[in-house]
């Protein structure tokens, strides 16, 4: 530690937001693949992305949506806890903001803060006023191609707590995701997906999604 | 990591807060302690809006010696607390919150000082004040070799002894002797001191203290001006500061 005067907790907060180096924006492209045809994209995923040598790292996590209702807002503050079931690490609280569907840019853009914390999050959630919308497990495969995160996953129903956690698969599909979490005003990176996004046609579409207008979701 | 021992100090009569930093400093450095900086415990509450039923308050605290972590303790109102330890962008999370969860800003407070290392100790003088108001003096004292308590209190209690050059009670202090509840409520066997100490414990202690100054509330300004001198009010200065900063 140096022997300089010791900044306030909050006013470091706020300089870091002011020069930018929180990442608090994710830009997101969505898509799926059938089940028959996923193992020919992650073939072409290990290829484009980086560590092509290692195999497709796995993940198997359990995420739980807890809304907290605001008196004063419409929407509810939408909170998301992810917890690996597969091995021992922290837990993963989100928010996510509203997406903003601005035509111009290349990916849906939503704000969102990442907060690793310790297991105690759900309790302290639930307390905290949080009520339980809905989980899912989703078990899948994750690439990396320099800042860009690319997840193959196969979303599952949560089955009653007597059963094996992740035996209830939702549909024939796996979910795909191209997302980047970045500080405000990296708009470029939209590109950079998109490109990339390029690249893995015509085995897989991504694209904006509109949760809207899909329909029965806040 | 060790064992922290977190312990109000009693200034002594006729002396200032700042009197009695500089007397304790002095006594520090003669026995041979290294000052290795300066340190800041800062603690702020948040209260639920009426709307949403029962009273519940977060507390949300930071301490300089873990930079990266913002710990959290909710208490439901019903004698229930949980205790959360998250990345420090867990800050940004409690402003989305504010239509629920309103600070209560005249009862932030902080306790600030000089850091100093002593062999395997890490010692911190610290001034307290609640909106510029010096409200008493916090030592903290860690044995790092070490993280269970009941092994290692005995020397604790003889290096306190000996740079405050007052004698400390034998028994363990009070946030250690508490019983452990289980997760299923059910109070276990052993008590505190035996049980591995971590980082949240020293928050707790914090907790406890803070909430012991500003339950003894409005000093008169004179004392608190009296008291404060110095160090207390170069700390109120920079805190107007990040506030201004912040606004």
């Amino acid at each position: 530690m140096q022997m300089t005067q010791i900044t306030n907790s909050k006013e470091l907060l706020s300089t870091a937001l002011q020069s930018r180096i929180i990442p608090n924006q994710e830009f997101l492209l969505q898509g799926s693949i059938l089940d028959s045809a996923v193992d020919h994209l992650i073939h072409r995923l290990r290829g484009l992305c980086d560590t092509v040598d290692a195999s497709p790292e796995q993940f198997h996590d359990l995420e739980v949506c807890l809304s907290l209702r605001q008196p004063t807002q419409t929407a509810p503050l939408m909170l998301r806890v992810r917890r690996a079931l597969d091995r021992d690490s922290p837990f993963q609280l989100r928010y996510i903001g509203q997406p903003e569907l601005d035509r111009s840019r290349p990916t849906l853009v939503r704000s969102s803060i990442d907060v690793g914390c310790t297991s105690t999050i759900l309790d302290f959630l639930t307390e905290l006023g949080c009520r339980l919308d809905f989980e899912y497990v989703s078990r899948g495969y994750i690439f990396r191609k320099g800042r860009m995160k690319i997840t193959v996953s196969k979303i599952k129903a949560v089955p009653g707590k007597q059963q094996e956690i992740g035996s209830e698969t939702v549909s024939q599909s796996y979910l795909v995701e191209l997302s980047v979490l970045a500080p405000n005003g990296q708009d470029s990176i939209g590109d950079e997906m998109r490109i990339f996004a390029e690249q893995l046609k015509p085995l897989v579409q991504l694209e904006k999604i509109d949760y809207k207008r899909l329909g029965g979701l806040p | 990591m060790g064992v922290t021992v977190l312990l109000p100090y009693q200034i002594p009569e006729g002396k200032t807060g700042a009197q009695a930093i500089d007397y304790l400093t002095k006594r520090l450095l003669a026995l041979g302690a290294i000052h290795t900086g300066q340190f800041l415990v800062d603690c702020e509450t948040y209260i639920s809006t009426p709307q949403h039923g029962p009273a519940k308050t977060v507390h949300v605290l930071h301490d300089s010696e873990y930079p990266a972590s913002t710990f959290s303790i909710l208490d439901n109102g019903a004698g229930k607390q949980i205790p959360l330890v998250a990345d420090n962008l867990f800050d940004l999370l409690m402003l989305k919150m504010t239509s629920v969860y309103t600070s209560k800003k005249q009862t932030k407070i902080e306790s600030k000082g000089a850091r100093f290392e002593y062999g395997d100790f890490l010692i911190k003088l610290g001034s307290v004040t609640m909106m510029e108001n010096f409200k008493g003096i916090l030592i903290e004292i860690e044995y790092r070799p070490c993280v269970v308590l009941s092994y290692c209190w005995e020397m604790i209690r003889e290096t306190l002894q000996g740079f405050l050059g007052m004698p400390i009670a034998k028994e363990y202090p009070a946030y250690f002797s508490q019983q452990i509840m289980n997760t299923m409520g059910q109070q276990q066997i052993h008590t505190k001191q035996n049980e591995v100490y971590e980082p949240i414990d020293t928050i707790n202690q914090y907790l406890e203290s803070f909430t012991n100054y500003r339950k003894q509330n409005v000093l008169p300004v004179a004392g608190g001006a009296t008291g404060g001198a110095s160090s207390a009010q170069n700390a109120a200065a920079n805190m107007q500061g990040g506030n201004q900063r912040m606004r």
